[in-house]
Order: structure tokens, then sequence, then C-alpha cells
């Protein structure tokens, strides 16, 4: 009576005879539909399994990988301070975000650990703080460079599920830069509510302080006179060929 | 009439306090219990010191080379002091050894008894002496002073090495609370000297505190930056066999809050100082004190580091602590002068 009873019962959930099962996370629980262990049918409530999650190796090679690549030559030299990762403008917004722990990640070549922080681990803005105060010179920014290139060539799925480019920002990141030779902030921000339909919020209160502040202190003034660098032309000529070979070559590879 | 002076060990303290005081004159009498001069740096055959990596021999080889090359020194080999009594501002001693015991008086005495490497069998937790594979910094000196660096199970070398700090050392566990000193450094050194000689064998050091200090820190740095070597935090909770011969470090990340099950080739533990059975010993002989480590205790650790509680006897080197060779020396030298001065005083 009782074996029916169980028999009857749905499974609903995975793991859901796992005593303390909020302990365990989704990953780590593997349950096969039908499973047969040294001739022994273990289908049913015995086939749940949990993975452990003890780390068995250090892949060393992911390290002489790194320390290959320009931007990731000096990873031999952190100590794991933590200086980067207080100095970070981008931890307070992002806890998650945490460059001393992705440099250790990368050390050990724990790709595991690091797979879980594909989401955030391109935040980082390029302030340079860390690289300043770094006490090693390890210079943490550009290995936050590295590891960006890292993420994208290990789970390339993850990052194109994961992570949208925004389409219309990056055209108007382009024109500007293509347009201008120079990046201006105010005009990024303004551009991209515009083209995104948030004209209203642009004279929000926020927006009117800063535009008060910004006319007080000079720098929209400053703005306005946003000439371009010397002899631009030649230069932007040069970023459009570019641009036009890198188009040509995705589409080549994407057989368009 | 010249003085006579008692050294008691023919370490790098007890040397260098026996060839200064031999150079101002003075009778020396310098018991040894081995039947070699040297200390454990000659025991254990040190084979590089960090932090110039200059050969041990440069160091140990020239004070032994002074100290039995005559002079006003006259070395006891495998000897001890059986007994020890105050005359006076004086002291008579027995000097025992294999041919027979003497009784001598001496004007003032210096106490270089020197440590002992802690014994990692100890702790079971390493499985030193369990596993062939697990050894500790004085065995990998001496492989690496007889060239001879291969895995003790099978003679092959090692492709993957563990560097395990503090054993024995700031674990209340064993009984030892305080820091030795020098575990980090000879580590980080032999690390280095590994990844020179053999650039196949990845190093890995599990740590809690790296304390090289002072320009030890060079070291580290170069271990790091020149060597590849890889530090991970976490101490070992436990060494235990794995699969294709190899041994397994079970610890936890405590920079990433994971627990790890790492197999190695090979496991190095920077094994810590002790004072030894000798410390104890030496104390209740000559009335001296002993301090809450095990250690001889000084009169006073930052004034007179090198005066024992008694007038007249005085300490040098790692018998009152942990200490680098070099600081050894140097307590010598000054339990040496001070020696002397007391010697002189009470003529």
């Amino acid at each position: 009576m009782a074996l029916e009873k169980h028999e009857s019962r749905p499974v609903a959930e995975k793991g859901e005879h796992i005593i303390a099962r909020h302990l365990i996370e989704d990953e780590n629980i593997k349950e096969e539909k039908n499973l047969v262990i040294d001739g022994v049918d273990v289908s049913g409530r015995w086939n749940t399994f949990i993975i452990s999650r003890v780390d068995s190796e250090f892949d060393r090679s992911f390290f002489e990988e790194i320390k290959k690549t320009v931007a990731g030559s000096r990873i031999n030299r952190c100590w794991q301070c933590g200086m980067c990762t207080a100095s970070c403008t981008v931890t307070p917004l992002y806890r998650r975000f945490n460059p001393r722990a992705f440099i250790y990640m990368m050390q050990l070549g724990n790709l595991k650990e690091l797979k879980k922080y594909i989401d955030v681990a391109w935040r980082c803005v390029g302030c340079y703080k860390c690289s300043q105060r770094c006490p090693k010179q390890v210079n943490p920014a550009e290995m936050m460079e590295a590891l960006a290139l890292v993420i994208k060539k290990y789970f390339p799925e993850e990052v194109e599920t994961k992570l949208k480019l925004d389409e219309e920002v990056k055209k108007i990141y382009e024109d500007m830069i293509i347009g201008h030779g120079r990046l201006d902030l105010a005009k990024l921000h303004t551009s991209a509510m515009q083209k995104s339909g948030r004209t209203k919020e642009l004279l929000g209160k926020i927006e009117r302080g800063a535009i008060l502040k910004m006319a007080k202190d000079g720098r929209a003034f400053s703005i306005l006179k946003l000439g371009k660098p010397h002899n631009w032309g030649s230069s932007r000529k040069a970023i459009e060929n570019y641009l036009h070979k890198l188009n040509t070559i995705e589409n080549g590879e994407a057989g368009v | 009439m010249s003085e006579n002076i008692l050294v008691i060990g023919g370490g790098p303290a007890g040397l260098n306090a026996a060839v200064m005081l031999s150079e101002l004159g003075v009778n020396v009498a310098l018991v040894e219990r081995d039947s070699f001069l040297g200390g454990n740096p000659k025991k254990f055959k040190y084979k590089f010191l960090f932090p110039d990596m200059q050969p041990a021999d440069n160091v140990i080889g020239e004070l032994i080379k002074k100290a039995e090359s005559g002079g006003n020194i006259k070395v006891y080999y495998s000897s001890e002091v059986s007994d020890f009594k105050e005359n006076g501002k004086k002291f008579d001693a027995v000097i025992k050894s294999a041919s027979g015991s003497e009784t001598k008086t001496f004007d003032s005495v210096i106490v270089a008894t020197g440590f002992e490497h802690f014994d990692p069998a100890r702790d079971a937790k390493y499985s030193y002496q369990l596993f062939d594979d697990v050894i500790d910094i004085k065995d990998l000196e001496r492989m690496m002073g007889e060239n001879n660096f291969v895995r003790p199970s099978n003679g092959k070398p090692p492709k993957k090495v563990a560097f395990i700090l503090c054993v024995g050392s700031r674990d209340r566990h064993v009984g030892n609370q305080y820091c030795s000193r020098v575990c980090c450094t000879v580590s980080v050194k032999q690390a280095i000297e590994m990844r020179e000689h053999f650039p196949d064998c990845e190093a890995y050091i599990f740590y809690m505190d790296i304390r090289t200090y002072g320009f030890f820190e060079d070291l580290y740095w170069k271990a790091m930056e020149e060597h590849d070597v890889q530090i991970v935090k976490g101490r070992i909770a436990e060494i235990t066999s794995g699969p294709d011969n190899t041994v397994v470090c079970k610890g936890e990340d405590t920079l990433l809050r994971g627990p790890f099950e790492i197999p190695f080739d090979m496991v190095v533990l920077a094994s810590g100082m002790e004072g030894g059975p000798q410390s104890p010993e030496i104390s209740s002989k000559l009335g001296i004190e002993l301090d809450e480590h095990g250690f001889l205790k000084p009169e006073n650790v930052t004034l007179s580091p090198f005066k024992s509680n008694k007038p007249g006897v005085f300490l040098a080197g790692a018998c009152t602590g942990p200490k680098a060779i070099s600081d050894s020396i140097t307590e010598g030298a000054a339990a040496a002068m001070n020696a002397y001065t007391y010697a002189v005083k009470n003529r």
C-alpha cells in the first residue's frame, strides 16, 4: 500500500527528497530518469545524486594562457590583498564584481567558479583606480580585459545568451567617436535617452540639477565647444576602413 | 692568567661565540653533543641559505674551520655537561665525554643549545611517515643538497608539489602557539630553487599568513614574479592518499570560500622550531628559567636578550626562540662580549 503511494507521488521538484534541499544549488543535483549502476536498476527515488562541491584540480594551463597575453602578463604577481576591489568604482554598485576574486580564479584555473560571474565580469569601466593603487603593479584594470576575453573564449554560448549588446547604444557610441573623435558622457547620455524615447526624463529632477550645476561650473560651455582632434579626418577614415574590414570578415565567417 | 669560558653547543651561535672569545685570548671549552660541529645546519645538510642563496658551507664551514684550527678552543665532541655548580662568582662544571669526565672551573658560561625541528609525525593530520611522498623542509633541504630531488615513493621527478606552512607552529592543538619565523622564508626559498632546477614542476604554497619579514620579502616577491609560484590561502586539515599514487591535500580556499581536495605528487611540510628536550634539561641542570614555549627565558627580552636570569650564564641563538642563522651568529657575538665582560670583572 505504502509502495503504491510512493509510486503515484508526482515528482514535482528537482531533488525534492533531499533533506535541507535549500542548501544545495540546482546545478549540483543530478537526476536520471532511468539509471542502472553495476547491473542494478536504481531508477526511482534513488536516482538523485548530489555532485560534490569540492574543487579537485588547479588548472595551471589556464594561468599560462592568461600570462601570455599582454593584458594578463602580470597575473603571477597578485597576492590577493584586495586593494583593487577596495578601490573599485564598480564593486559598490555590483557587489558580485570582485576583481581580486576574478584574478584568483584565473590563477587557479577555476573556470567552474568564474562561470558564475559571466553577467558581471564585464562591468569594469576602466577607471584604472585599481591599477594605480595595486601594491604589486598587477594592473587589475587590464586583467579585467583579459578576463573578458577569456570568458568570451570559454563560454561563447553563455555570453551569447546572458549578455545582449544594446545595438542602439552601440550605434550612438560609434557615431560619436567617428563623428567627433571624442567621447562626451553628457552627449552620450542625452542621445541615448532621445533614441530610446525617454525624452521626458531628460528634463527630470536629476537632469535639471545636473544641467544647472554644469552651467555654473562651466562644463556646459566646454561641451558646446567640443571640437574635433587635430586632423581627425584621416583618423576617421582609418577607423571606418577598419570597421568595414571587420564587417566583411564577420560576414564572411557567417557565410553571408 | 687568561679567562676560562664554557660554551655549550656547537651550532652557529656557539661557534661564533667560541671563535670570538678565542680571538680575545680566552680559553674556551666548547661542549658539543654530536660527533661533529655545526649544529642543525650541518646535521640536516642545509645547502643554500636565504636570503642570498649562498652555500651554507660558506657560513657554517667557515666557522667550523676557525673553531677546529686550534687557537684557544678545546672542542669536546659527543659530550655533555653532566654536573654544574656555582663556586662563588665562578662555575664548576663536569664535562662528560666518551674518554671520561673532566672537572673544570669557568669564569662564565654561554648556553647555545639551539632548537629541534618539529617532528611532523606528531601531528597525525599531515600523514608524515605514513606516505612516502609527504616530506618536510629539512628532508627537502637534504634532497636538494644531495642533488636527489625525486619522489621518495617511486624515484621519479615530481610534477606538482605543495608546500604547507605553519606545520607545528601557531597551532594550539600541537601545543606550539608561536610563529617559527623562518619556515615561510625557507619554503619560499626552496620553491624558488625547485622551480629554477625543475621548471616543469609546479609549486603551490598553502598559507595562512606569509611572514617573510624584512628584506626576506624580496624572496617572496621573486618566487611569485619570476618563478610563478602560486600561493593559496588556507591551512591543510588532512592529507590522504589519492589516485595514481598521489597525495591529496584537503583544505578550504578561504578566499573563495570553497573546500578543495587537490592531488599532488609531493607535499613539503614547513615544520617549525621547538626548544627540544635539551632546553628543559639544561634549564634544570644550570638552574636557569624556561619560558612557556619550551625555550630558555632571557632576563629581559628587549634590553638583554642574551642574558639568563642567573648572573654569569648567557644565552645565544635559537635556544631562546626561533631564529634565523644570521640572528644566531649575531647573538653568539653579543653573548661572547657579555661573558667576557663578566669574566674580567670577577677575575
